[in-house]
């Protein structure tokens, strides 16, 4: 390949980085963060969860998904407006690198945090309650994929050309919800109607949950190969119009 | 040599809304030029489209021979960018902004902190480098935000309001920085309202007006195109103030403006009005404090241009003229 080419490369992976390790250090405490990315799957998973006779593995890896799902998704819409409202996303589109550079260092924070919030109910169900994991090597793999899929899924949202976290948040839970509810992680799969079984597939929370399944419990309802293969595809689809977007927002001034 | 800037019809609509209107204009190597008007002509608008903020609906931006649309890269690493709210990232120290900054032009680890240490004690921020941005004032934060726009030794330096909000003498701080980095041979594009830094500051001065360039040239050569905005000033005592209509009636004036405790008597012909004021306030009894003329200021012909009142205080040969008549008719 190209010096040229292979030098800009280079550059590009390190500014994508250096995006992330500075939305890391500046926006892991901020109040929106902490109600949209840690809050909320987690009281989503005690309402939905609580007195109903499921395993501890069960609820462990219906966390998992939820987690990966709602934090990840969440920081692109939280970090996007507050920079474009304190000019600091100028800095970054004035920058001499790409919009997918820039967009990926935002989904490499999302997947980031949401791994690090999917610890927590790991960790604690493993050391403190006793669970068991099925395949460990498909928790490994899993849960940083599919938390790059659904960040890359928030910066979709991130795209509305406003300056108000609001703005951003009340879209992005119509769609969210809706693609939770009929994701299979409350209804398993296996026990869904025909119909409700092919809307599940249209969410990409299926995936995810299915892929957790086979880590958590040793078994899942699709081949988890095919959930692996498709946590990839699906950060890529919606990194393109997730990059469009952004482009058509910055046409428009934001 | 490529000029800094070269901008070819360039246009922006929002919508239905036109705010800028298929302008022109090169900024030079090594110029400071200035870009005036008044808020809403699109001074900003321009400034975000030559900086790859904001897409341009139409029209040619070249940067140092390369076109922003086909090679933005290479002419994003030659700019330097200090918009009007100091965009810094309050959660991080001054070292980490810089750090930030510095990796994201990708400049080398040991010039980077060389670089950063020089400007922090450049900008007398050196002691504070621990300390979060968050408890800078508004001329620290704009001092590091400028500090942040030069960390890689840009060739073109784009400055958005650098100065309004700020206490005279950081103010005149940055003012100096500016000379500075243009007497190191950097190109710096200038938007502002306050006339009188534009006056100070730059090689030329473009003046956009409803999105159109409305006049682009020296201050110098602007102030001498509009020699009808001639004026005395002068200082009368006791009770100055309120001479204003009878100075506005002598021959020649054709506006008088208060200026503080003067008036500012606009005339074509200076030298033929100032015998009439002595004449005036002798005739009066009063004492002439100061009297002088005074050629065009910028701010002058940025108002005419731009079809703005000069003062605050008005007196207008027609006005007073309608005034008599309506007094007439009663």
């Amino acid at each position: 390949m190209n010096e040229g080419v292979m030098a800009r490369l280079r550059d590009e992976v390190s500014q994508a980085w250096t995006v992330a390790v500075k939305d890391v250090r500046v926006y892991y405490l901020t109040p929106p963060m902490i109600m949209f990315g840690l809050l909320l799957p987690f009281f989503l998973f005690f309402s939905f969860s609580v007195r109903r006779e499921i395993a501890m593995e069960v609820g462990i890896a219906r966390l998992l998904a939820l987690t990966t799902f709602f934090t990840a998704s969440s920081a692109g819409p939280v970090i996007i407006p507050l920079e474009r409202r304190t000019g600091t996303y100028d800095r970054l589109l004035a920058a001499p690198m790409s919009l997918v550079t820039l967009l990926l260092g935002k989904t490499l924070v999302g997947a980031f945090f949401a791994t690090l919030v999917s610890l927590v109910p790991l960790l604690v169900g493993v050391l403190a309650l006793g669970a068991t994991v099925a395949d460990a090597a498909l928790l490994i793999v899993g849960v940083p994929l599919a938390s790059l899929a659904f960040s890359a899924f928030g910066l979709v949202f991130a795209s509305i050309p406003t300056r108000s976290v609001g703005n951003i948040m009340m879209p992005s839970t119509l769609v969210r919800w809706p693609l939770m509810f009929i994701s299979g992680i409350f209804v398993p799969l296996e026990e869904m109607a025909t119909w409700a079984r092919i809307l599940a597939y249209v969410s990409p929370l299926t995936y995810a949950q299915d892929l957790m399944n086979h880590a958590m419990l040793g078994r899942g309802y699709l081949n988890p190969w095919l959930d692996l293969a498709l946590l990839p595809v699906l950060l890529v689809v919606f990194l393109i119009p997730a990059a469009r977007l952004h482009h058509r927002a910055r046409v428009l001034g934001y | 040599m490529n000029n800094a800037i070269e901008v070819e019809q360039l246009t922006k609509y929002y919508g239905d809304l036109l705010a800028v209107d298929h302008i022109a204009f090169q900024v030079r190597q090594g110029e400071v030029f200035g870009f005036l008007g008044p808020n809403g002509a699109g001074k900003t608008t321009t400034q975000r489209m030559l900086t790859t903020l904001l897409e341009p609906t139409e029209g040619r931006i070249v940067i140092d021979g390369h076109d922003l649309a086909s090679e933005p890269y290479p002419a994003k690493r030659q700019m330097g960018l200090v918009p009007e709210e100091s965009n810094v990232y309050t959660e991080l120290t001054a070292w980490g902004n810089l750090m930030f900054t510095a990796r994201l032009y990708r400049v080398e680890r040991e010039r980077r902190e060389k670089r950063a240490r020089e400007l922090l004690e450049a900008f007398g921020l050196w002691e504070k480098r621990d300390v979060k941005v968050d408890e800078f004032s508004k001329g620290m934060r704009r001092r590091l935000s400028i500090a942040m726009a030069i960390i890689h030794r840009p060739a073109l330096l784009f400055l958005d309001e650098p100065t309004p909000g700020l206490d005279a003498q950081s103010a005149r701080a940055i003012r100096r920085l500016i000379r500075e980095m243009n007497a190191e041979g950097t190109t710096v594009f200038l938007t502002t309202h306050q006339i009188e830094e534009a006056n100070q500051l730059c090689d030329r001065v473009a003046i956009i007006n409803h999105g159109k360039i409305a006049a682009i040239d020296t201050p110098e050569q602007l102030k001498a195109a509009f020699r009808q905005v001639q004026s005395v000033e002068v200082a009368l005592d006791p009770d100055g103030q309120k001479h204003g209509d009878p100075l506005l009636a002598l021959s020649g004036v054709t506006k008088s403006v208060k200026m503080g405790d003067k008036w500012r008597l606009y005339t074509e012909q200076p030298s033929a009005l100032l015998p009439r004021v002595v004449e005036y306030a002798q005739a009066h009894d009063l004492e002439l404090v100061s009297l002088c003329t005074l050629g065009p200021s910028l701010e002058d012909v940025f108002l005419q241009i731009t079809g703005q009142e000069i003062g605050t205080v008005r007196h207008e040969r027609e006005e007073t003229e309608r005034r008599g008549r309506k007094g007439g008719r009663r």
